[in-house]
């Protein structure tokens, strides 16, 4: 039987809703640049690929262009040290041609010298390193350059000319800092690029969600008043006339509830983030009992048996159309993959829903897969495959823990805990 | 101011010019000296050479030992100009004591000095 206090109130909220679609609709179509989530999406993914692939090509690149620098600049500075131990050489060899005395060994501005003789010992100079790297050329020890010079002849007595200079770090930090801004603007840069190349990439994609948007948008638009129409002449039919036809008359009902919830889930979808919600208390005890009484003509349809558990005055805070939407969507499951005459159990403590269904149940590697949108695992009932999409969306919303388990021939216990 | 400077250099050059040893006076420079040869140079064609302080001790021993042109640092002109050495009668002991005293006395190291520098004249 047509619960009579149901059918008003779902013809009045349907009307509420149209009303609402028209309103977001209107606002979305002004505001054309709004980004869809699943293009928002798609489009930080992208861009996450691409700056971080070209950020570690570019980091390559500047490592290697930062090594190849640094050697130009250490060539550099090296052949300043060579050049001076040929300056001192020189003043060594007129030196040791030179019998005045004293003998002034040769002093450079900024650079340090020492001779030593066959056996490495030190015979003069304007610094002592303790540390000397005999076997090399050209060598850094700490911040200092050394240049070491084996001579021959040995002006002297000196065999080995080590020259050392501070080294200059103004050209490395020059270095640094233009490679620092090179990066910032090219990330810069390539952000952009990225953005728009990103853009131009998911615009089929926006324009093929936008016209199926808008498919939706049109569908339930036209959707709704016929729907309207006939649950509130079944009404009248049902107030008015005895009909011989009751059986038929309900498959027409359970149709039309069908419809109208169909019509109710595309507006949810349609209008998920858009969509003001207000947060109350709920009397979900009492919600429960009205959403059941909702689908009784399809569970009497079904000769499904079931069982209540509700304990009383279970509030929860949360929007009144998220609540529906949840129930609505838990039940019509498990109405609609429930075998006829089977069972459904319905469990309500505080802070826990549990609804048991019988049926086929699904297969533990598809509980996974069939929350996305638009997949199910059973396709010999009708539908989109939104249901389970819509539950875990409003469970996230909410911070709801939601757990299905099932497994192939088994019962599906849907859990929500809060 | 300038001449302060010069008093300076006089004064340094006096610290420095050192007495001769008389072992170096005796066994080296007396007959240097009436032979015109210069023993500075020669210190300094050793040092080139040789380098070390040990090595030219050693090769002069050798050499005074045994002064032939063949076993000289000194190029072959040298000794076209001035007359070949005649071996020393001195015993070994007295020859190594004059060489290093000889050594001592030219010894480069002690002549060097640092003028202006930035660091102190002392080595780091």
């Amino acid at each position: 039987m047509i619960k009579h206090s149901v059918v008003p109130s779902v013809k009045a909220r349907s009307k509420i809703e149209v009303v609402k679609v028209v309103r977001v609709v209107n606002f979305i179509n002004r505001q054309a640049i709004v980004m869809l989530s699943s293009e928002k999406r798609s489009l930080i993914r992208f861009l996450i690929i691409y700056l971080s692939s070209t950020f570690v090509l570019f980091a390559l690149g500047t490592y290697i262009f930062y090594n190849f620098q640094k050697h130009q600049i250490m060539d550099s500075q090296n052949d300043k040290l060579q050049l001076k131990s040929e300056h001192i050489l020189q003043k060594l060899r007129e030196l040791h041609q030179t019998f005045d005395q004293p003998l002034f060994y040769p002093n450079e501005p900024s650079f340090d010298s020492a001779i030593y003789n066959l056996d490495k010992a030190y015979i003069f100079g304007t610094f002592n390193p303790k540390k000397i790297a005999w076997d090399k050329e050209f060598y850094q020890d700490g911040e200092k350059l050394f240049y070491l010079y084996r001579m021959k002849p040995y002006y002297l007595g000196a065999v080995y000319l080590l020259v050392g200079q501070d080294l200059d770090k103004k050209p490395f930090e020059a270095l640094v800092r233009m490679l620092v801004l090179f990066l910032i603007g090219a990330g810069v840069l390539l952000t952009l690029l990225g953005f728009f190349l990103g853009r131009l990439f998911t615009a089929p994609m926006r324009e093929s969600i936008e016209m199926m948007d808008r498919f939706i948008e049109d569908t339930t638009h036209e959707l709704n008043t016929p729907v309207s129409t006939i649950l509130s002449n079944i009404e009248l039919i049902d107030t008015l006339y005895e009909c011989e036809g009751k059986t038929e008359m309900k498959r027409i009902e359970m149709a039309s509830k069908t419809l109208s919830r169909l019509y109710e889930d595309l507006t949810f979808l349609k209008l998920n983030h858009n969509y003001h919600r207000k947060i109350e208390k709920l009397n979900l005890s009492n919600l429960l009992i009205e959403r059941l009484a909702f689908y009784d003509t399809l569970i009497e349809a079904k000769a499904i048996k079931v069982v209540k558990d509700i304990a009383p005055d279970v509030f929860i805070e949360m929007d009144h159309n998220d609540a529906i939407r949840l129930l609505d969507n838990i039940f019509s499951n498990a109405i609609k993959y429930n075998y006829k005459s089977g069972r459904i159990e319905v469990t309500l403590t505080a802070g826990k829903l549990e609804i048991i269904n019988d049926g086929e149940g699904i297969r533990k590697e598809d509980i996974r897969l069939i929350q996305s949108r638009f997949k199910r695992a059973n396709s010999s009932e009708g539908g989109f495959g939104i249901g389970l999409d819509i539950i875990g969306q409003i469970a996230k919303r909410y911070n709801f823990k939601l757990e299905i388990i099932s497994d192939t021939n088994q019962p599906t216990k849907v859990i929500l805990s809060w | 101011m300038v001449n302060k400077f010069l008093i300076l250099v006089l004064f340094a050059t006096l610290v420095q010019s050192k007495e001769v040893p008389p072992l170096v006076q005796q066994n080296c420079l007396n007959c240097h000296m009436q032979q015109k040869i210069p023993s500075e140079f020669i210190y300094r064609r050793y040092l080139m050479k040789l380098s070390t302080k040990e090595r030219i001790k050693e090769h002069l021993f050798s050499y005074l030992k045994n002064p032939e042109i063949a076993n000289s640092i000194m190029p072959k002109q040298f000794f076209l100009k001035f007359p070949k050495k005649k071996a020393l009668d001195l015993n070994d002991t007295l020859l190594e004591e004059s060489i290093e005293a000889y050594l001592d006395y030219f010894d480069v190291k002690k002549k060097l000095r640092l003028k202006n520098h930035r660091t102190a004249t002392t080595p780091k």
